[in-house]
């Protein structure tokens, strides 16, 4: 890559850095926390996948027809879900930002729904609605519709994980200078010519961020494929079995290898394309209001869509709703509470607190470390920085069942050192199992936070490149620190970036099942699991009523948090109206 | 950022340990419990209730819970494990993972339904059945299945489901009562060729049981985790036949699908489980986990199952018997030889997960 810049040298730069006390933390500690919760795990199941063993089931699996079906559902499925996702995502932002239409309230709750339920909960309810004998296919339709498989799967993936795209560009949308599209328009272009050849360029990068984030989601998610994939078996599953059932670790580290090397592909290439197609766009200079499409077929045409996806959803979250408070979903439609009384006053109560408590721990932490990696990333000049980013990445690069079982691995017993003089001392005590640290709750944080800080990282940076560092050297050429520059500049003006990075840790944290499915000990119980379970054993009437509560937590806790982080502050007003 | 909020920092980290203490809940009997969900609610609260042993448990599947007792043998979380077919007690025992425990309580216990070297102790019995919804057969237009045979008709493509034997001890007692029909169709063809001189069923009636799951493979919608689980399949009416224990079944016919789902059971013989429990070796809550035992054998505490629609069998010969329940007299069973399955399960799991699972259907 070239820059056009010189660069000052490497010595340079970590001169530079290590002169400031607050940055010399903040790179340390991420790089001792990336190595630690990250890198150490998955050498563990790297290391079991290129033993002799490991080796030999590689060759047996690359050389089989029926794991080469598996690799190849996999990579479609991650595509398909990754455009699918994308696309609806990019609707949902495009009609929120640059329509004049009715309803966008609604619109805007219902793309943020579905990241706020267990992804399976939305499979279950799509087996409701449209399975065999669903009460839309086979009720409405009176058709016998197979949903198990891709088809299935791309819906429930694709509704459950596209509020990703849509989180990542509405905030684009909205940073993107008009000013762009006036200059366009004086210079001739027609409104159509304006969408792609300027708009659309710069939006290039969140994008193509929001399909690699959909696609290693979805070939890393294991609620959807088990409980709708039917024979369409994906590595996901394939790990899961052989961790779960076998306990064939080696299996499991050669499958996630393999799982990996796609994950990994579209990463790279995600980096190389956006970082050449970056186009800085915020640059504190003056501009006008967004301009509206008023143009009727586009207008009512993309409203349509964007309105027949919001009542899919909702009709989704509906049947949730609905069968939360019926006997038997779909079957037996009387009223009865007694859903509730089972989760409530039968098992429900100590997972519920556990998984909202250990949630609250790791959203902040997860949202900070995100945009002080991201600002260390996107701002400073080190070496080993594209590896910080890289590493940071990782967390949610490796299916959740690689990462649990890493865990288990590397933390189920405690990691010494043995010193000369003080002798033999405990480094890191025990984290997993039933009687790791805190009854195995700090191991289950940690992984809420490596989930979730990719998201936030990326959200962050994807602001911070849309930023001119032109505003943040004005800043420090005033005389501020790097600290202070970044508190009082660089975080307000990231901050739908840095709220989008809460809301979505949170979340995630509440729903996530296959990293922490292994981790779950007597003492600290996990809701996704008790949902799991419940949906496994077929009451699905149980399961609604956890999702139910789960989602009123997450609802009440986005709430909390666009009133602590979601306001406007000084400096973002002063820069934004600068020129008034 | 100043002093003063790296000092706010701090004291937030604190603050967050101080509310990651209050999870931890004090010490108990940790159950690993196999089950389904609410029974094991009502039996560790009814334990609880008896003894004043703060009790709490972690439901895990059949091989689950093996896998999780492997991989954590060097310092065991659960004390006592509860329920789930014997097989895979006894593959946990062949491997040095239980305690042996010489309970008097176990007694009462027929010597049928318990290990002699007091390894494991039998708590309930269950007959394996075909559990079908009434409405989906209609419309495909065949009968319920009375034979391992009739599963694969070619009308069931995609409308049969079972768990996966891996993780389901429901789905590996199926595929060892397939063995166990071949051994017998073997030995009938040629004395000595279904059994070894053990009474072990031999390769060639397990390679024989490979073949009949290999056909039935193209009629499965997909494996479950939870052997259970293809029961409310078909009580929805994604499927047609599950794999399942006949008194799962019952329980789903009680709790909504009466009149939907029906139970039938093979004509050459079904298979059947032996529910066990075992105090696991290095026990952290051993006394606890003694206690728990005798108790799970009372008559008392083996009527606890109806209370939550679980109709299997007591071991006890002293605990009522539901009305609900499938008794084994009236039914065929075949010989289930538990030691061999339980010796055999492991190299027959991973042998189903590599061969037949991850197959592609035509």
């Amino acid at each position: 890559m070239q820059d056009v810049r010189a660069r000052p040298s490497v010595r340079a730069q970590f001169r530079r850095i290590f002169q400031d006390p607050i940055l010399t933390v903040a790179l340390i500690g991420s790089v001792i926390f990336v190595g630690l919760t990250i890198i150490l795990p998955l050498l563990s199941m790297v290391g079991a996948s290129v033993s002799t063993e490991g080796a030999e089931k590689l060759t047996n699996y690359i050389g089989s027809p029926v794991y080469q079906t598996i690799i190849s559902n996999t990579l479609v499925m991650g595509v398909v879900v990754g455009a699918v996702g994308t696309l609806v995502g990019f609707l949902f932002a495009f009609v929120q930002v640059k329509l004049d239409v009715p309803f966008k309230r609604f619109m805007h709750i219902m793309a943020l729904l579905p990241v706020i339920s267990p992804p399976f909960a939305v499979a279950t309810a799509t087996i409701v609605l449209f399975g065999r004998s669903g009460m839309i296919s086979r009720g409405v339709f009176g058709v016998r519709y197979d949903i198990y498989g891709l088809d299935g799967l791309t819906l429930a993936l694709s509704l459950s994980l596209f509020t990703v795209a849509y989180l990542n560009l509405k905030g684009m949308m909205e940073a993107l200078d008009p000013a762009l599209d006036e200059a366009s328009a004086n210079l001739g272009a027609g409104k159509f010519r304006t969408f792609f050849r300027v708009t659309l360029p710069m939006l290039i990068p969140g994008i193509a961020s929001s399909f690699l984030l959909i696609f290693v989601e979805s070939i890393a998610d294991l609620g959807n494929p088990l409980v709708l994939g039917g024979n369409y078996e994906v590595l996901a599953t394939r790990i899961y079995v052989s961790v779960i059932g076998l306990y064939d670790t080696t299996a499991a580290a050669v499958l996630s290898v393999i799982l990996l090397v796609p994950s990994l592909t579209v990463f790279m290439v995600q980096r190389y394309w956006v970082s050449r197609a970056n186009v800085v766009s915020v640059t504190g200079k003056p501009s006008g209001r967004p301009d509206t499409i008023k143009f009727p077929p586009v207008r009512w045409g993309l409203f349509g869509v964007v309105m027949f996806l919001c009542l899919l959803i909702l009709l989704i979250y509906g049947t949730i709703f609905h069968g939360a408070f019926v006997q038997v979903p779909g079957v037996r439609n009387e009223f009865t509470l007694s859903h509730f009384d089972f989760v409530i006053n039968g098992i429900g109560a100590e997972a519920m607190q556990d998984t909202t408590l250990l949630s609250i721990v790791a959203t902040p932490l997860a949202g900070l470390i995100g945009m002080v990696v991201a600002f260390l990333v996107v701002r400073k000049e080190f070496l080993g920085r594209q590896a910080l980013d890289f590493g940071v990445m990782l967390g949610i690069a490796v299916p959740g069942t690689i990462i649990g079982i890493g865990y288990v691995l590397s933390f189920n017993s405690p990691i010494t050192a043995t010193l000369p003089i003080l002798g033999e001392i405990t480094l890191l005590p025990k984290l997993t199992g039933g009687q790791g640290l805190l009854g195995g709750a700090l191991a289950i944080v940690i992984v809420y936070v490596i989930r979730s800080t990719p998201a936030a990282l990326r959200t962050g940076t994807a602001a911070l490149s849309q930023i001119d560092p032109a505003i943040e050297e004005a800043s420090i050429s005033l005389g501020a620190d790097n600290a202070r520059t970044f508190r009082r500049i660089t975080l307000p003006l990231i901050r739908p970036a840095f709220l989008a990075g809460l809301i979505f840790a949170f979340a995630r944290s509440m729903t996530t099942i296959s990293a922490v499915v292994f981790l779950t000990t007597p003492q600290t119980k996990i809701m996704t699991q008790q949902i799991l379970n419940e949906v496994e054993n077929g009451r699905y009437g149980n399961a609604f009523a956890y999702c139910v509560i789960l989602i009123g937590i997450v609802m009440l806790a986005i709430g909390i948090m666009y009133v602590l982080v979601g306001s406007r502050t000084g400096a973002e007003r002063r820069i934004e109206g600068g020129g008034r | 950022m100043s002093v003063r909020s790296l000092l706010r920092i701090s004291l937030l980290v604190c603050f967050a340990f101080v509310l990651l203490n209050g999870v931890v809940a004090q010490e108990t009997l940790t159950v690993l419990c196999t089950p389904q969900e609410d029974w094991c609610v009502a039996q560790t609260q009814a334990f609880q209730e008896a003894t004043g042993i703060q009790t709490s448990y972690v439901r895990l599947s059949s091989g689950e819970s093996l896998a999780r007792i492997r991989a954590s043998a060097d310092n065991p979380e659960f004390s006592v494990w509860w329920g789930g077919p014997a097989d895979a007690f006894i593959a946990a025992n062949e491997e040095g993972l239980l305690e042996d425990y010489d309970s008097e309580a176990a007694e009462a216990i027929p010597d049928s339904y318990k290990d002699l070297d007091a390894n494991w102790v039998g708590v309930y019995v269950g007959a394996l059945g075909f559990c079908s919804n009434v409405d989906v057969l209609e419309e495909l237009g065949i009968d319920a299945p009375t034979s391992w045979e009739d599963l694969l008709a070619p009308e069931l493509k995609g409308f049969v489901a079972m768990a996966h034997p891996a993780t389901s001890g429901t789905a590996f007692t199926a595929f060892w009562t397939i063995v166990t029909l071949a051994a017998d169709e073997l030995e009938a063809e040629e004395e000595g060729t279904g059994y070894d001189e053990d009474g072990a069923p031999t390769e060639a009636a397990v390679d024989n049981a490979f073949e009949y799951y290999a056909a039935l493979h193209q009629n499965i919608l997909q494996y479950t985790r939870s052997g259970s689980a293809p029961g409310s399949l078909a009580g929805q009416g994604e499927i047609a036949v599950a794999i399942i224990f006949s008194h799962d079944c019952v329980k789903l016919q009680e709790e909504g699908f009466e009149g939907i789902l029906v139970t039938t059971f093979p004509e050459e013989g079904t298979g059947y489980e032996i529910g066990g429990m075992g105090i696991l070796k290095g026990a952290p809550e051993l006394e606890a986990a003694k206690v728990w035992f005798d108790w799970a054998l009372t008559a008392a505490a083996q009527e606890i199952g109806p209370t939550v629609n679980s109709l299997q069998l007591p071991t006890n010969p002293d605990a009522a018997v539901s009305e609900l329940a499938v008794k084994l007299e009236e039914i065929l069973v075949v010989e289930y030889n538990f030691q061999a399955a339980g010796a055999n399960r492991i190299a027959i799991t991973e042998r189903f997960d590599a061969e037949i699972a991850p197959a592609p259907t035509e």
